[in-house]
């Protein structure tokens, strides 16, 4: 069977055209997600350091995706945190965690619908997720030569954030979950 | 059934990864294009963003409150006390500001006379249910002050030292109905006897029948013999109206004093006649008129379509 699908050799070709017009079709949502980030939601000043829907909504589509799917999501979706007035690195710095993070919970959940239709899993993929995005994107930074602050500052905005994404991923879980399975063409199991 | 990727998942992966890290390197080698992008994200997210912050505003605030609300309710507190204690302070700042204006108005005056003079404050208005008219200043004998001696403010006569006291003086002044003074009309040097009437109004009477006074002249004080208890040049007032009876014994006009005595903040006393008579120099300055712009509007007749002849 293995061997039989690699004789036909428009399938691939027509898979991935299917792919990244369905990928495509998702950058208008997640720049809509960015402009309310950026707009609104950074504005509301919330304690804790605050929440960032971007990157749960990346994270969240990811563990929904492909790994492949979930690496390009975290590309685009780097990409325009990059662009963000408040991110401190230099432009590719979010690109590149959000790149490993997309295609790590996408990893993570592929495959295995046990995982990918519970919705405590995916919140706990996706506040873990959030949490490691940030920590690795700090030791980049760190090796950039971006200062870190204090070791208790920075804990501090992991709870918080943490915390955040815990109470914000299951009030977006279902929209994204829904807006997913319209997009790729699949039925949602959330 | 787990995920194992094949070859173009991973080139995928690496080609991204390449991308981000060529980005990484671009943006720290200062390449202009990523600084462009990024401005120009910016400028078209600042309009939006603005919008947002209008937007949310009520509702930042309402969260805010709601999380500082004992906080916010102790810096009320705090703020209402500090408001208090600042509106107290633009008070006082605003009566000195007004006594300053009249310490430094009278202090012209006496430097423009040659007079000695002592400045005090007016601490009381004397209360008018004897028909009296009387001011208390803070300044009395402990710092030179004795009865009789001319008091002054920014804008001329104000009264005399009716009684020294050690650190007080009462005043009487020159509306009080008791109040008498020598004066004489500036440059024709007419002279005449001014008497308060209880009012900022006080009537002249003149001794010499057959001179004329104007409406507009400026009475000056006469002077007493060595100074009290007036000093000579002091200028007290303006005729505003002339009463030109033919049978009256003597020719009486209504003077208008230069002093508001309701305002009084700041007087001096003078203390010392000055070396000469000041004669004409103290006569306030007359006001210039400040010329109103007229418009000129030249309407001509427009020609009437109905009445046009042209073929």
């Amino acid at each position: 069977m293995h061997h039989h699908l690699h004789h036909h050799l428009p399938a691939p070709n027509l898979d991935a055209t299917m792919t990244i017009r369905r990928y495509l079709l998702s950058t208008p949502i997640f720049l809509f997600i960015y402009i309310l980030q950026e707009a609104f939601i950074t504005q509301l000043r919330l304690p804790l350091g605050g929440v960032s829907l971007l990157l749960i909504a990346t994270l969240i589509w990811a563990t929904l995706s492909t790994p492949e799917i979930g690496a390009l999501t975290g590309f685009g979706a780097g990409i325009l945190m990059d662009l963000s007035q408040s991110s401190p690195g230099p432009m590719g710095h979010w690109t590149l965690v959000l790149i490993l993070a997309g295609y790590g919970v996408a990893f993570l959940g592929y495959g295995d619908d046990n995982i990918r239709s519970n919705p405590i899993n995916i919140v706990l993929i996706t506040t873990v997720g959030v949490v490691a995005s940030q920590f690795v994107f700090l030791i980049l930074g760190f090796l950039l030569g971006q200062e870190l602050g204090s070791i208790a500052h920075v804990a501090f905005l992991l709870a918080g954030s943490a915390f955040w994404t815990a109470i914000v991923s299951p009030l977006v879980l279902k929209i994204l979950a829904f807006v997913h399975a319209n997009v790729f063409g699949t039925r949602s199991l959330i | 059934m787990r995920y194992g990727g094949d070859n173009r998942g991973r080139l995928l992966i690496i080609v991204l990864i390449v991308t981000s890290l060529f980005l990484i390197t671009l943006d720290l080698r200062g390449v202009s294009v990523i600084n462009g992008v990024r401005t120009g994200t910016q400028t078209a997210l600042t309009p939006v963003q603005k919008f947002g912050s209008w937007a949310l505003t009520p509702l930042r605030n309402f969260a805010s409150d709601v999380t500082h609300l004992g906080r916010t309710r102790n810096q009320i507190e705090k703020l209402k006390v500090e408001n208090q204690k600042l509106r107290n302070t633009l008070l006082n700042r605003t009566v000195a500001d007004a006594q300053l204006k009249q310490l430094k108005s009278v202090l012209n005056l006496a430097g423009a006379g040659g007079y000695k003079v002592i400045n005090a404050k007016v601490i009381s208005q004397g209360p008018t249910t004897s028909f009296t008219q009387t001011i208390t200043i803070d300044a009395g004998t402990s710092s030179g002050i004795r009865s009789n001696m001319t008091v002054i403010s920014g804008y001329g006569l104000v009264g005399v030292v009716k009684v020294a006291y050690p650190d007080s003086s009462l005043v009487q002044l020159a509306s009080d109905p008791a109040f008498r003074i020598g004066a004489r009309i500036a440059k024709s040097e007419q002279i005449g006897i001014l008497s308060g009437q209880g009012s900022r109004s006080g009537v002249l009477q003149l001794l010499d029948n057959t001179t004329t006074v104007k409406v507009g002249d400026v009475l000056l004080a006469r002077g007493s013999e060595s100074g009290r208890p007036f000093v000579p040049g002091v200028p007290i007032g303006e005729v505003t109206s002339v009463d030109n009876s033919p049978g009256a014994v003597a020719q009486t006009a209504e003077v208008r004093f230069y002093a508001n005595f309701s305002t009084l903040g700041v007087v001096a006393v003078v203390i010392a006649n000055p070396e000469s008579d000041p004669r004409d120099s103290l006569v306030p300055p007359k006001p210039v008129p400040t010329p109103l712009p007229t418009v000129t509007i030249y309407a001509s007749p427009s020609p009437s379509p109905s009445t046009s002849t042209e073929p």
